[in-house]
């Protein structure tokens, strides 16, 4: 009875994971942060398991630590990941899905992204991000939200409800890729919390193929979940205290993918608008272009925005800071085991530019070496980082 | 992924005009047309017998350069449909890194197949389009034009003299292709190729050997293929494992939904 048991467990349980070091090695000091070495290890086990041919259930454990205080010291596991540290260990995937014939829906925390284009997603309004650690290169949180999609081939329609707020997790106040103005060096930043939006938020999406392209169109109401900020000034003991508010989003938009003879055109824009007061209005957009050429892949494009309205310029806003830039990536598969990345973002104000070469050792391990250089002025999204150019090595044992 | 010719159903494709030969050429080529009838008439027939409803097997690759092993890969996959208007999913299952990386492929009867790859890593599909089908598949010696579907009516073949019992065929390809010519050997008695060479301008470039033959639901299969790349010198060897036909697969496991539900 055991054994067959076993047998049948192991046919529907599926599992992977990795366990991974990053060291991260700053050559500039940064004014509020003095640490130049840093280290975070981490964690990461993915499993699903089919009861029925209609049902699944899927979880995600992380469990993290580091040298920098950027995440919980905090024995705790953390279900919503609304914290200001990265908890130490976390629920990052909790979800149910069933599916009967062309209807699908997961219920619980996910993933869900709508975007189509590769360096930035202007259509991905439930995908916050992790810009703790590296705000270059942020990873994805998942959202507690209830999903249906009813998918016919060609068709798909997705409904999207999502009960419970989750915010993009900023750089602690603290931490170099927060940037402290001149104007305010010497003056204490005391960190106030956030405001949490008070209600629901809800999305649709509608997905066609044709016959050699595809498009979609989105609709979402709910929050932004990058924050602007309120601050208040006490010269009393010289505090700057800042408080985290999410602004109400409706966003409207679409986006496309169409293979051609020679490449293929990706391209995604969005309409933002607001009722929240002193908030941006604007259109965000991405054009791209990508070509397989033997062992390389190419893909270079612009985002650009037009801005209709200007609002609280005390805002945390990586997609706006990208915008209006040039944007690109050459990845070359040198064999199965070994790869050279180059990708670079290029605006008027600055630049972001990172190599990265990454060699697999057997089956289960891989070593990632890469340099990011960042340049430009204070003014600029990117440039306020110049001081941040880092040399990174990781060494992830996959499982 | 194994390779095949596919002769397309009446209806499905588009009836070219042809000109009218000159009733004075009609004679002289005669015996070549008979000729040209007889090749394709065998590879029309190799692609009638390897015909089936649907696929599953589990696949290993393993990467040979310099004479040492240095990569291994294994997947799951499943083709629903006949060639030519098939759907099929890859699924990686090996090594970990690249465990539920997984292509969905949409072959189309008139045109180039749809795809879309799902990385957990990104938690989303990317539609990927093969503009340069010379590209090596994952790495491997294979290119994705040596594992792609190919129709029968977009070569013109050629007789040759027999080779070692085998028939021996020139296939040129109508279409844009990184070879100029392919020579096939096809076994006589049961229809199914044992080798293949591909050529370009500068001679051959890829030397495919299908092996372990065993008849599966009344279908001859090669349960391995190597690869050489001449250039590189360096193997690639595909082993189809637990390969089965006429599987039952629901139509909603081939959908870009179910790459990501499956994932």
């Amino acid at each position: 009875m055991i054994p067959l048991l076993m047998v049948f467990l192991a046919q529907n349980f599926e599992q992977r994971g990795f366990i991974e070091n990053s060291t991260f090695i700053y050559p500039q000091t940064a004014p509020n942060d003095p640490a130049q070495v840093i280290n975070d290890t981490l964690f990461r086990w993915e499993v699903s398991y089919k009861i029925t041919p209609w049902f699944q259930i899927n979880g995600a454990f992380d469990a993290e630590t580091d040298t920098h205080q950027e995440v919980e010291r905090t024995f705790r596991l953390d279900f919503t990941d609304r914290s200001i540290e990265r908890p130490a260990f976390s629920a990052r995937r909790y979800s149910a899905t069933l599916h009967k014939g062309k209807f699908t829906a997961e219920l619980g925390r996910q993933f869900i992204r709508w975007g189509k284009t590769d360096i930035l997603n202007p259509l991905d309004p439930f995908a916050p991000k992790d810009y703790s650690l590296i705000v270059v290169n942020p990873d994805f949180l998942g959202v507690i939200a209830a999903r249906g999609v009813i998918d016919t081939g060609n068709n798909s329609v997705e409904l999207v409800w999502q009960p419970v707020f989750t915010p993009a997790r900023t750089p602690l106040l603290d931490q170099r890729w927060t940037v402290i103005p001149e104007a305010a060096e010497g003056v204490a930043i005391q960190d106030l919390g956030a405001r949490d939006p008070g209600r629901s938020q809800f999305g649709a999406r509608w997905n066609h193929i044709a016959s050699g392209y595809e498009y979609s169109f989105i609709y979402f109401d709910g929050f932004n979940y990058l924050p602007l900020f309120n601050a208040q000034f006490n010269p009393a003991n010289n505090t700057l205290g800042v408080q985290r508010y999410y602004p109400e989003l409706r966003l409207y938009g679409a986006s496309a993918a169409v293979p051609l003879r020679w490449f293929t055109v990706k391209g995604e824009g969005a309409y933002f608008s607001s009722t929240t007061p002193d908030t941006d209005e604007f259109a965000l957009y991405v054009i791209q272009i990508e070509r397989q050429w033997k062992e390389w892949s190419f893909v270079g494009g612009y985002a650009g925005e037009a801005r209709t309205h200007v609002g609280n310029p005390l805002e945390f806003q990586p997609a706006e800071g990208l915008a209006r830039s040039f944007l690109g990536r050459a990845a070359w598969t040198i064999d199965p085991n070994r790869s050279l990345t180059i990708e670079t973002a290029v605006r008027s104000g600055g630049s972001f530019t990172r190599f990265e070469y990454s060699q697999a050792y057997g089956q289960h391990w891989r070593a990632t070496a890469g340099y990011a250089w960042i340049r430009g002025e204070m003014t600029d999204f990117i440039g306020q980082f110049h001081r941040n150019s880092y040399a990174s090595l990781a060494l992830r044992y996959s499982f | 992924m194994s390779s095949t010719f596919i002769c397309k159903r009446p209806g499905g494709l588009r009836i070219r005009r042809r000109r009218q030969a000159c009733p004075t050429f009609v004679l002289l080529l005669t015996a070549v047309v008979a000729h040209a009838q007889d090749a394709r008439q065998i590879v029309q027939e190799v692609q009638k017998r390897a015909r089936s409803d649907s696929q599953r097997y589990e696949g290993t690759l393993e990467v040979i350069g310099a004479g040492s092993r240095i990569a291994i890969k294994r997947w799951v996959f499943e083709r629903l449909g006949s060639s030519g208007e098939s759907k099929a999913l890859l699924r990686f299952t090996a090594p970990p890194e690249v465990k539920g990386v997984a292509l969905l492929i949409v072959n189309h009867p008139d045109r180039a197949s749809d795809q879309w790859m799902w990385r957990p890593a990104i938690g989303r599909e990317q539609r990927i389009s093969l503009q340069d089908r010379s590209t090596r598949f994952f790495g491997t010696d294979f290119s994705f034009e040596d594992l792609e579907e190919r129709d029968v009516n977009q070569f013109d073949y050629k007789l040759l003299p027999d080779d070692a019992g085998e028939w021996k065929i020139e296939a040129q390809p109508r279409k844009s292709s990184q070879y100029t010519y392919t020579y096939l050997w096809v076994k006589k008695d049961n229809y199914t190729i044992t080798k293949a060479e591909m050529y370009n301008k500068k001679g051959l470039v890829r030397l495919i050997d299908y092996r372990d033959f065993s008849q599966i639901h009344g279908i001859w299969t090669a349960r391995t293929t190597e690869v050489l790349d001449v250039k590189r010198k360096s193997r690639t060897i595909l082993k189809f494992d637990k390969l089965d036909y006429d599987v039952p697969l629901k139509p909603d496991e081939f959908t870009v939904e179910a790459l990501q539900r499956e994932s």
